[in-house]
């Protein structure tokens, strides 16, 4: 069965966890952010909080009726406090002017009198018909709502009546820019044009002092003493960094967003969700790659199938592994993660970065130049990075569903059961079955047209060797 | 420091390298998908930007060109006659990228844009291409077609202010007003502040002189002559010139 590794302490998917030891520099889970409310709830409760008058106050109403009221009321406030608060708070608010006649007792007899007529009604009704008729509330009157429109027909006939009258009052509000739609639906690679990095200012460089002139082939020109970056260039190589993403996630590897400067860390936490990749938000603790067994090695693994379901029974084996390394580093702010980026080098892991104009582009493999003190523009990044890692998974879970293996097998992974047999057989079958192995990989290395493709890839893209080929 | 690192673009060679030394089992995961989308070419010279100009160097030629625009002109004459506008608050969050798509300036108000100085330099443009005017021309009749808007504005503003204060509506005081009281208050502290210094130093120099305390206020007119003619001879300037003794304190 093909195997995979998955270090819960980098997934962001996984809540507490056995073993934990406190490396607290990778988060687990985005706990520490704050639930969103949706703008759209705000001005609702802008509306419901705005009373148009407030209802006059008792003194208000005191003021303005004689004494003889006064006492009237004096009776009425006893007769609720009898009757109850709760009836008393409704009926106060239903109608406050009706405790100031004095025509009050009457009133109630003879609202006793129809009550008692009514109900008499309805027993005699109830004994005619088969279907019973809901009784009244003798405290308001009035019939249980719930009996007044069960018909779910009913209901929507009145919302549409409320909408043919009601529905266009107000005015209409024009698209326009809703800061949290880059969170919660981020724009895939597709959607990347050349519009939207306009607006989300990924053009704008550094004062034209503190340029790296490596990036003088991103750069569009100069305005109003800063680097313009090309957008054009930007696009591309977005769409490029994508594109890697999407296969190194296609192929189940392990992808790992960093992002630590201030306010970086949502749209961070939301790549790395839609990636399924780990996410890192606070320092990058130097030594994670490089000293992993120091830094990590108390970190718990699990064992996951193609489907991503864990397999429990590993414990043992998963002890003795050396540390998780991710396969792509995705980093947001390349200039306060040297480290990091350099231990990938030392590791020889891929990264992709975005390029300010006053970074270094060769500390990435993947350099996105665009303007990486904009928050819109890295939460721009960020959501295409991840949409492309998710578009990878689902292709990756797809395969697993139709039976194909697109990863490369854990190796050195034995079923919790077949352990115990593979212990028991001989050192030579072992090694037999390690050299057939062998061989099956020497013999796809073998094909000639192969290497050569291979060589010509891993050749470097330098203008001078393209005028070479002139 | 200084140096190129060109590590990170060579991970795949530097795979295949250590997988061919046998110092890794496998090739890496990615080592196919690094082959296919290859990473950019980094550090090559750009694209030659400009004929060489007069007195730069050559290597400038490969530099980045400032961006200019028609409008650039325009708008330094509009903000230099007048500089204040840059002291309202602007918005400028974008909403799509495509929002000047949608504007039209044959007229000067345009919906969902506020009106500023960019309407103006925009107004002038449209004017000076479309109606072929002059650039003062066309310059005077958006000018006035934003005082006219401006104007408006501000009587919108009145009407809804009294409008407002008719049905009830207060308004508190003004950061004008707050600033004012703020300074008064602290002026008249200072104030306090200052009487009482006084007070102390003078009630420090009474004490310091047991004698009987006289101001030269309260110096009678005959005192104050019988003074001076005590201090005749050593006052300068006069006939007899000034004794070397020492100046004595004359004016009282």
């Amino acid at each position: 069965m093909p195997l995979c590794i998955y270090d819960p302490v980098w997934f962001p998917d996984h809540g507490s966890v056995a073993g934990w030891d406190g490396a607290s520099h990778i988060e687990r889970k985005p706990a520490g952010i704050i639930p969103f409310v949706p703008w759209a709830l705000a001005p609702a409760c802008l509306a419901a909080r705005s009373v148009p008058r407030p209802a006059p106050t008792f003194r208000e109403r005191l003021s303005s009726s004689s004494i003889e009221e006064y006492t009237t009321a004096m009776i009425i406030r006893h007769l609720v406090a009898r009757n109850g608060p709760r009836a008393a708070a409704r009926m106060s608010v239903q109608c406050p002017r009706r405790f100031l006649s004095a025509a009050v007792d009457s009133i109630e007899a003879s609202a006793d009198n129809s009550l008692k007529q009514l109900q008499s009604l309805e027993a005699q009704l109830n004994s005619q018909s088969a279907q019973p008729i809901p009784s009244a509330n003798p405290e308001t009157h009035v019939t249980s709502p719930s009996a007044l429109s069960n018909s779910v027909a009913e209901q929507y006939y009145i919302y549409k009546q409320q909408q043919k009258q009601i529905g266009k009052l107000g005015s209409d509000i024009t698209p326009h820019y809703q800061p949290h739609t880059l969170l919660n639906n981020p724009p895939s690679p597709a959607d990347v044009t050349l519009e939207l990095l306009l607006a989300s200012e990924a053009h704008q460089g550094h004062a034209t002092s503190l340029w790296n002139p490596a990036n003088a082939r991103y750069i569009h020109g100069i305005r109003q003493g800063i680097h313009i970056i090309s957008l054009e260039v930007t696009a591309a190589h977005l769409r490029r960094a994508a594109k890697v993403v999407q296969e190194v996630s296609r192929r189940g590897g392990m992808v790992l967003f960093v992002g630590t400067r201030d306010g970086q860390d949502r749209a961070v936490v939301r790549a790395a969700q839609l990636a399924k990749g780990y996410h890192l938000f606070e320092r990058w603790i130097p030594g994670s790659i490089t000293n992993g067994q120091q830094i990590l090695g108390r970190c718990r693994t699990k064992v996951v199938n193609e489907k991503d379901e864990e397999i429990p029974g590993f414990e043992e084996q998963l002890y003795e592994r050396p540390v998780l390394k991710p396969d792509l580093v995705v980093c947001l702010n390349p200039l306060e993660n040297y480290v990091l980026l350099h231990e990938c080098a030392l590791n020889n892991i891929p990264t992709i970065g975005v390029i300010d104009t006053n970074a270094d582009p060769t500390w990435v493999t993947y350099p996105i130049p665009a303007n990486d003190d904009s928050l819109r523009c890295i939460q721009v990044i960020a959501g295409v990075l991840g949409r492309a890692g998710e578009a990878g998974q689902k292709q990756r879970l797809a395969a697993a569903e139709r039976g194909e293996i697109t990863y490369r097998p854990a190796k050195n992974l034995h079923m919790p059961e077949e352990q115990e047999a593979a212990e028991k057989t001989p050192l030579e079958v072992q090694q037999q079955i390690a050299k057939n192995l062998e061989e099956d990989e020497s013999l796809e290395d073998a094909d000639e047209m192969g290497e050569k493709l291979d060589e010509a890839k891993n050749r470097e893209r330098s203008g001078r060797s393209i005028k070479k080929i002139d | 420091m200084g140096r190129y690192d060109f590590r990170p673009m060579r991970v795949r060679q530097t795979a295949k390298a250590l997988f061919d030394a046998k110092r890794n089992p496998s090739l890496p995961q990615w080592y196919d998908i690094v082959g296919d989308i290859p990473p950019s070419e980094t550090l090559a010279r750009p694209v030659q930007r400009a004929p060489r100009p007069k007195g730069k160097k050559p290597s400038r030629m490969f530099q980045p060109l400032p961006i200019r625009y028609p409008e650039d002109k325009l708008r330094s004459e509009f903000f230099g006659d007048h500089p204040w506008e840059l002291a309202r608050p602007r918005l400028v969050v974008e909403d799509s990228g495509n929002d000047a798509k949608g504007y039209d300036w044959s007229k000067i108000e345009q919906p969902g844009k506020q009106l500023d100085g960019e309407s103006v330099v925009q107004r002038q443009m449209w004017l000076m291409k479309h109606q072929h005017l002059s650039k003062p021309a066309a310059y005077d009749i958006a000018r006035r077609e934003f005082y006219q808007h401006r104007h408006l504005e501000d009587i919108r503003r009145r009407v809804a202010k009294e409008e407002a204060l008719h049905v009830g509506a207060y308004f508190g005081k003004g950061p004008l007003q707050i600033g004012m009281e703020l300074e008064d208050q602290t002026w008249e502290s200072w104030k306090r502040w200052a009487a009482r210094q006084i007070e102390d130093e003078q009630s420090m120099r009474a004490q310091m002189f047991s004698g009987p305390q006289t101001d030269g206020e309260d110096m009678s007119g005959e005192e104050f002559d019988a003074a001076m003619s005590e201090l005749q001879p050593a006052v300068p300037q006069s006939k007899e010139g000034q004794p070397a003794l020492g100046g004595a304190a004359a004016h009282p």
